[in-house]
């Protein structure tokens, strides 16, 4: 019995093996596959399939009848959706160029060997390291009308300040909301630049400077092209990141006044949390989802149509 | 079968060790529960709000262990985090609380829903609740549906006034009444802020009174007192049956009072059209505010420099409390809120949960509430009527008169309905009384395009026409039921 089991066992041992082998790749990606599966397909598949049903908790517990495109309609005809659509979009945009330009700026800076820098890039990382919601709360001190140091700093310098406070006015809540965002941000796009930076040869730098290359030849010729990819990769990202803001605009404004800064992700956590729409919210999820892809999409086919991605 | 151990690989001991370790913590696991399960007897999760009642309730909490042997395992979240996490333990259908902080407004969702149980077994088995020393308007606004009682009332809010006497005294304004009167009407109060427009007391400038402007719910719950005064309802027929949800926002009644909504936002600190609950009130508490009305709570919580801080402000023994104004030719309508208890139906330890809630709810427990010294005495949100007539309670909140007189001319079913839908409204309505404060759009315009909206959001929440059967909820009916089950 002993004998006859090993026997098969070196017979079965190389077959195993040349599976294993064939199939190594799979395997190994495997439970990748299973947790993206798990995490993202299954509840975007479970929110597709919620969408279509009139399925609201303060009504009742389970879905009550299908209703096809209704909720669909419903979200798009939303009072507040254009409003927060274009909120979105301004913040998106705004963010994350200014968010790229200042990081990128702070990164060529970190670059020079200047006494301190080390304390600096340790300093930089920590605005990112709070939780938004955190954030939303400290500036909403920081914006306070009656005393507050941002609103101060502005009325030493001479600026208009709304006499609703910089938060309750329509003409300035959303860039109150923008400027949060770049204050977090900002040092996770100079860190990010910062490393990819540095993985540029000197060798190259060296040469451009022997060719007498200005500094700014050198920024937009040689350096900004070697860490393109990296850059792309993180307006992306970033990009999506603010696309679904809400915890700030909770804390600070809760989409007001009016809807001068009600967004998307604002919007998604109303039906969501406070109003148990499910249905609704998952039609609205979903014209999220798609939005973000066509715009990522565009961006992606644009910055990378002449390489291999 | 052999087990040669001689060829076993370091990989395959590893695998065994491994399966050995993984059976070994599942069968720990298997044999944990049980242990548990007799001392999870013994224990009861409560999950509360951190409202201001949380931290006295908190500090009773050693006394119910003593008492019963339970043990009680207490958590708090913000409003918000609360909802949703019981939202979503009961969709799972997981037993995630023994007892559960309900709001009014969640009340019937909830219980339709079959999320949480009916107390009335209980309460009618019950020799010793007192259910009769319950202020009936309060039990039937927030505690009451389809006539079950659903949840018991652990802090209960109604709305009045605080103003600052020493600045009345100063400028020669008559101090307005601790009693309604036909005499104190929403013109008078408006009159009597007007006088202290452009006025400066103690070197700063004054601002006649402080509003919440904040969308959706905080601007709803000060506004919707306003509103209610004036005699302005929001569906057709509710809470008397047959129920129709027709919205009726294009009514006289709306338009006059946001018309005076935005007199008082003229009247007050240009921010405060950000300002949420606790802001309008820690405003009052800074010094620069005449008179404002708010939640009762805010009766002690002015007291405090900032928000449940425990540190004085400056107005703590500078200001007094009045009457709710009234609409002419109006009869009186009081807004109504606060929190309550409730047992999930998901629970398995229902027994503990109607002791814990029995016991928070209790007149000796709420008095002891109410008697704790941290954070300048902070609880008289007493749902109790015996509790307004006790002396020793009294000389701690002297208010107390005032605060009985608008809780027993209260409504909470009208003035912020607790139909299922009711956060969906609440949303446009906020918004668009956000919009109004600042814009300059007709009010009557606003409302009609709101009454629009709602009208499609409650169709669209199949409300309209409304589906399911009525039930004719009167506060007549809710004596009744209080009566019935207290004498069961």
């Amino acid at each position: 019995m002993h004998a006859t089991t090993i026997r098969s066992q070196r017979a079965l041992a190389p077959v195993r093996r040349g599976f294993v082998r064939r199939n190594l790749p799979y395997l190994l990606i495997a439970p990748s596959v299973i947790m993206l599966l798990a995490l993202i397909a299954y509840p975007l598949l479970f929110a597709l399939r919620s969408s279509f049903y009139f399925w609201n908790l303060q009504v009742g517990p389970e879905p009550m009848a299908f209703v096809g495109l209704d909720n669909y309609v419903q979200a798009l005809n939303a009072f507040d959706f254009r409003a927060a659509l274009t909120n979105t979009l301004i913040l998106s945009v705004l963010g994350t160029a200014i968010e790229f330009g200042l990081g990128l700026t702070i990164a060529l800076v970190l670059l020079k060997a200047l006494p301190g820098m080390n304390v600096v890039r340790a300093l930089l990382i920590l605005p990112t390291t709070i939780a938004p919601i955190v954030v939303g709360f400290l500036f909403r001190y920081l914006y306070d009308p009656g005393g507050g140091l941002l609103t101060w700093v502005l009325q030493s310098l001479w600026l208009p300040v709304p006499a609703e406070g910089i938060l309750g006015s329509p003409t300035t809540a959303l860039a109150a909301i923008l400027f949060v965002d770049i204050w977090q941000w900002t040092p996770f796009f100079a860190i990010v630049l910062y490393a990819s930076l540095l993985s540029v040869p000197d060798e190259i730098i060296e040469a451009a400077r022997l060719d007498r290359a200005s500094a700014w030849t050198i920024l937009m010729r040689i350096k900004l092209p070697l860490i393109r990819r990296t850059a792309t990769i993180i307006v992306m990202l970033r990009f999506m990141q603010i696309f679904n803001t809400f915890d700030t605009v909770l804390v600070l404004t809760r989409g007001g006044p009016g809807t001068s800064t009600r967004t998307l992700g604002y919007s998604l956590y109303e039906q969501g949390l406070v109003n148990f729409n499910v249905g609704l919210v998952s039609a609205q999820t979903w014209i999220t989802v798609l939005i973000v892809n066509i715009i990522v999409a565009l961006y992606v086919f644009f910055a990378f149509r002449n390489e291999e991605w | 079968m052999t087990f040669d151990i001689g060829n076993m690989s370091r990989r395959n001991m590893l695998k065994s060790a491994s399966v050995a370790a993984l059976l070994a913590s599942s069968a720990g696991a298997l044999v944990a529960p049980r242990r548990a399960g007799a001392e999870d007897a013994k224990t009861v999760r409560v999950l509360s709000v951190e409202d201001p009642f949380f931290f006295s309730m908190k500090a009773m909490i050693p006394e119910f262990e003593k008492e019963t042997g339970i043990k009680v395992e207490l958590e708090s979240l913000s409003y918000d985090a609360l909802q949703t996490r019981l939202v979503s333990a009961f969709v799972a259908k997981t037993s995630d609380a023994d007892v559960i902080a309900v709001d009014q407004m969640w009340l019937g969702q909830y219980l339709d829903n079959g999320w949480i149980i009916s107390l009335n077994d209980y309460i009618a088995k019950d020799s010793d609740i007192d259910l009769a020393d319950f202020i009936p308007e309060v039990l039937y606004s927030s505690n009451m549906w389809r006539g079950q009682i659903a949840t018991l009332p652990v802090a209960a809010y109604a709305q009045g006034v605080m103003y600052r006497k020493d600045i009345f005294d100063s400028f020669g304004i008559a101090a307005p009444p601790t009693k309604a009167s036909e005499d104190w009407t929403w013109t008078k109060y408006v009159e009597t802020l007007k006088s202290l427009e452009g006025k400066s007391f103690g070197g700063k400038p004054l601002f006649p009174t402080v509003i919440c402007g904040s969308q959706p719910s905080p601007i709803t719950h000060m506004f919707t007192q306003l509103s209610a005064s004036h005699g302005a309802n929001w569906f057709k027929s509710f809470p008397g049956a047959p129920w129709d949800f027709s919205p009726q926002l294009t009514g006289p009644a709306w338009a006059k009072s946001v018309e005076l909504y935005r007199q008082l936002y003229k009247l007050s600190p240009p921010e405060a059209i950000n300002y949420v609950w606790f802001d309008a009130g820690t405003r009052f508490a800074k010094g620069d505010i005449g008179m404002f009305y708010w939640w009762t709570p805010y009766f002690y919580l002015v007291k405090n420099n900032g928000y449940m801080t425990g540190k004085k402000s400056d107005v703590m023994d500078k200001y007094a409390t009045a009457a709710l104004p009234k609409a002419d030719g109006v009869a009186q309508t009081v807004s109504l809120g606060g929190w309550s208890l409730g047992v999930p139906s998901s629970s398995d330890r229902q027994d503990n949960g109607y002791a814990f809630i029995k016991w928070a709810t209790s007149k000796a427990t709420q008095k002891k509430m109410a008697e704790w010294p941290d954070l300048n005495f902070q609880f008289s949100d007493f749902a109790r009527k015996s509790l307004y007539e006790d002396a020793d309670v009294k000389a701690i909140y002297p208010y107390l008169d005032v605060q009985y007189d608008m809780m027993k001319q209260g409504n909470g079913k009208i003035t912020r309905p607790p139909v299922p839908g009711y956060t969906a409204v609440e949303s446009v309505l906020g918004l668009t009384l956000n919009q109004l404060l600042t814009g300059s759009e007709d009010p009557k315009t606003a409302l009609e395009r709101t009454n629009s909206l709602f009208e499609s959001i409650l169709k669209g929440n199949l409300m309209i026409p409304y589906q399911k059967e009525s039930f004719a909820d009167t506060l007549d009916g809710a004596k009744a039921l209080i009566g019935t089950l207290g004498k069961a």
